[in-house]
């Protein structure tokens, strides 16, 4: 005990604040929530035990349960790879050494610290609406652009594009992983008249494994947990017609648009083990194409 | 001063820190908790600033007795006030609506305000329909502060501009196309009305026109897929003529406020509401507004109806119900106080306090107002309040027509959808 203690003291030292608030802010909210999920709750009355009804009736009868899941997957599947791929992108051309570079990546990151805030949701309203930014400028180059929000096919895609742009912080892990790579290697790969091209997929992408791994765990995290943005653009409805219902706006509804507490309970515990689940599949593949520096095989 | 050091400096401030933490407890010691009351209400700026006036009056006129009053929006009104009612720190004062009353009435979350009529409050001159409108179970729950009804809003200037002319208290869906169209023709606003699909209240009027009350008395939806399909038709109609909004347009607008609506930004000359919002919407225009009921279908029966648009409830929580209920009185009696409030939540109860406002009218608040003599005898009797589940099956009306106003699917199958799903939802609720 005493030994892990010294090993690990400073490890605990640093998680504090997490633990902290963890444990005294948290940790009964969570627990009250999975009690409440086998309860059927308004708010104004008591709870009533319903044991299982409230999964049963999800899995059974819920269509929009249903709608919301497959909204929330197609978002998390395009949008997370667009996300690390931009992100990639960008790291890769600030790693070039361009001067100033500490205004570029402070410019860059920007966006991730504005983009779940309000008033970059109501600009991307402004963006896409019907007589919007957007359309706009397709105007001026004969193309009649659409109603982005109005129209179900194509909403979901500019959420995904709001995903996109908010690149900033998994763009800042690609950049300390890039400056990681002993550049001696990229040197070696020179001499052998490797193209460009060929480094990139023989040398930069396998020594990132790691760090995209990372990233690709807490990105995706991230994704299935939107709100702000899609409550913002989608009025709170996930209009039109639920294509922007995403799983998380459902469940806020149904907690406190229609005090249903205690199904709404259900639903989060249902998406914390989707959410475990995805990460756990991550995990399980990883060991195929994730390898890390310091270990022997 | 030298002297001073960095230790005593620390000192002296943690003295001071003490200090203050100690006289703020006694500030909230329970005596002066209890002549502090709060009142919640949902509003927008204007009735912000009203309400906050007669907040300001009623401690002047009442030293020693402090109201904090408490306001946001009206989609998040209703998720604060369920918190807390949950966490059993609600207001004194809530406003209330005819929709959510009778579920807090009773789960016991408001108190019966009858122990105090007589006494700390009097509604001695209110309408007695305004008082029936607040009751639940033959006691009364909610002080009315304001009645309303449905309203078509127009733009005066384009409707004369148009040359069309109608009767704004009778007139047909018929009539809306012709003015509609030529509106959008001779005028510079880009259709003749906005587009009603997505708007539950005025489905809600077409049914009860075609004879089902809605809600009906077991809690059903009213009317019959058919008559949804007739009102959706219609209003494919009006867009295809070019009278109405288009689909898209309408889509885009749900959700939003008054600000965006069709009349507000001049881009056309019709739009739907609830009468206490015809001063906010003159507020927003430079063109004169005018105010006349629904269309008709020539269906026969009364689908307006009027309504009480705003209470005022005396919370469980409450720590002064005297004081709470004697503010609450003034706010329907006191002549400052009512003349600051206007019709802003909608035409006040008492015969009193509505012919002392009469003489200083801004105009808006006399269109208001003659709209609202007008409908007199032309409405029909105010429907049960809606059933829980109500706002979810709004919700899916809102879905089903979203696909008729894109063209996937026909009215009668949207229409027949919607049906079902309203069905389940109030199965389940």
């Amino acid at each position: 005990m005493k030994k892990f203690l010294q090993k690990n003291a400073p490890g605990y030292v640093f998680l504090a604040p997490w633990l902290v608030g963890f444990f005294f802010l948290a940790a009964g909210p969570i627990l009250a929530s999975l009690v409440l999920s086998f309860t059927k709750y308004d708010m104004i009355s008591p709870p009533q035990f319903v044991g299982l009804d409230q999964y049963i009736f999800m899995f059974e009868r819920d269509r929009r349960f249903y709608k919301a899941l497959q909204v929330t997957f197609s978002f998390v599947f395009l949008s997370v790879p667009a996300r690390l791929i931009v992100a990639l992108a960008i790291a890769m051309i600030l790693d070039k050494g361009i001067r100033a570079i500490g205004i570029y990546r402070a410019l860059y990151y920007l966006p991730s610290i504005l983009g779940s805030s309000i008033a970059v949701a109501i600009l991307w309203r402004q963006v896409f609406a019907g007589e919007g930014v957007l359309n706009t400028i397709l105007a001026q180059v004969g193309i009649d652009g659409p109603n982005w929000l109005a129209n179900p096919s194509v909403s979901l895609y500019t959420l995904v594009t709001l995903a996109m742009w908010q690149f900033g912080a998994p763009m800042l892990i690609f950049l300390a992983g890039l400056r990681s790579i002993p550049q001696d290697l990229y040197e070696a790969a020179e001499i052998d008249a490797a193209s460009k091209v060929r480094q990139f997929f023989a040398i930069t992408l396998p020594l990132l494994a790691p760090v995209i791994f990372f990233n690709l765990v807490l990105q995706m995290i991230d994704a299935f947990k939107t709100f702000n943005s899609v409550f913002i653009i989608s009025n709170g409805l996930g209009s039109p017609a639920d294509s922007l219902l995403f799983y998380t706006l459902y469940l806020f509804n149904e907690a406190f648009k229609f005090f249903r507490m205690g199904y709404a309970s259900a639903l989060a515990w249902v998406l914390l083990l989707i959410i475990a689940a995805f990460t756990f599949i991550a995990f399980m593949t990883s060991r195929y194409w994730v390898h890390y520096e310091n270990e022997r095989d | 001063m030298t002297n001073l050091t960095r230790r005593k400096m620390l000192g002296v401030m943690a003295a001071g820190a003490g200090g203050v933490a100690a006289s703020s407890l006694m500030g909230t010691s329970a005596f002066a908790q209890e002549m502090r009351i709060r009142h919640y209400w949902w509003g927008n700026p204007s009735r912000d600033e009203r309400t906050f006036k007669v907040i300001e009056l009623f401690q002047e006129n009442n030293p020693g007795v402090e109201v904090a009053g408490e306001t946001v929006g009206w989609s998040d009104y209703w998720t604060k006030l369920a918190t807390q009612t949950a966490g059993g720190n609600m207001a004194d004062l809530v406003q209330m609506d005819y929709r959510y009353l009778f579920e807090y009435a009773r789960r016991g979350a408001i108190q019966p305000l009858d122990p105090y009529i007589g006494n700390s409050l009097d509604v001695s001159n209110f309408d007695q329909s305004a008082l029936d409108g607040g009751k639940v179970d033959g006691q009364l729950y909610a002080l009315n502060i304001g009645s309303n009804t449905q309203v078509s809003i127009f733009n005066t200037r384009l409707i004369e501009e148009s040359g069309a002319e109608f009767d704004p208290i009778n007139w047909t869906y018929e009539d809306l196309m012709r003015v509609a169209v030529a509106v959008a023709e001779n005028t510079g606003a880009t259709f003749g009305t906005d587009d009603l699909s997505l708007g539950y209240v005025f489905w809600e009027d077409w049914a009860q026109q075609a004879g089902h009350q809605f809600y009906a008395e077991d809690g059903s939806i009213g009317g019959r897929p058919q008559d949804l399909a007739d009102f959706w038709q219609m209003w494919t109609e009006l867009r295809d003529a070019g009278a109405a909004q288009d689909g898209e347009t309408a889509i885009s607008l749900l959700g939003t406020g008054m600000n965006e609506t069709g009349l507000v930004t001049g881009t056309t000359a019709f739009s739907y509401m609830w009468s206490n919002q015809i001063v906010g919407m003159q507020s927003l225009m430079e063109d004169t507004v005018g105010a006349g009921m629904l269309p008709n279908t020539g269906g026969g029966s009364l689908g307006q109806f009027i309504k009480p648009s705003m209470f005022m409830s005396l919370t469980r929580d409450t720590v002064n119900a005297e004081l709470a209920t004697q503010y609450m009185s003034d706010w329907v009696n006191h002549p400052e106080a009512t003349a600051i409030l206007g019709l802003e939540r909608g035409i006040p109860a008492s015969s009193v306090v509505r012919d002392a406002l009469a003489p200083s009218f801004t105009p808006a608040e006399k269109v208001s107002v003659d709209y609202f003599s007008a409908v007199q005898g032309k409405v029909g009797a105010l429907p049960p309040p809606p059933p829980a589940g109500a706002g979810e099956v709004n919700d899916a009306f809102q879905r089903w027509g979203t696909e008729v106003l894109l063209g996937n699917m026909s009215p009668l199958d949207a229409a027949t959808a919607h049906f079902d799903e309203a069905d389940s939802i109030l199965a389940r609720a």
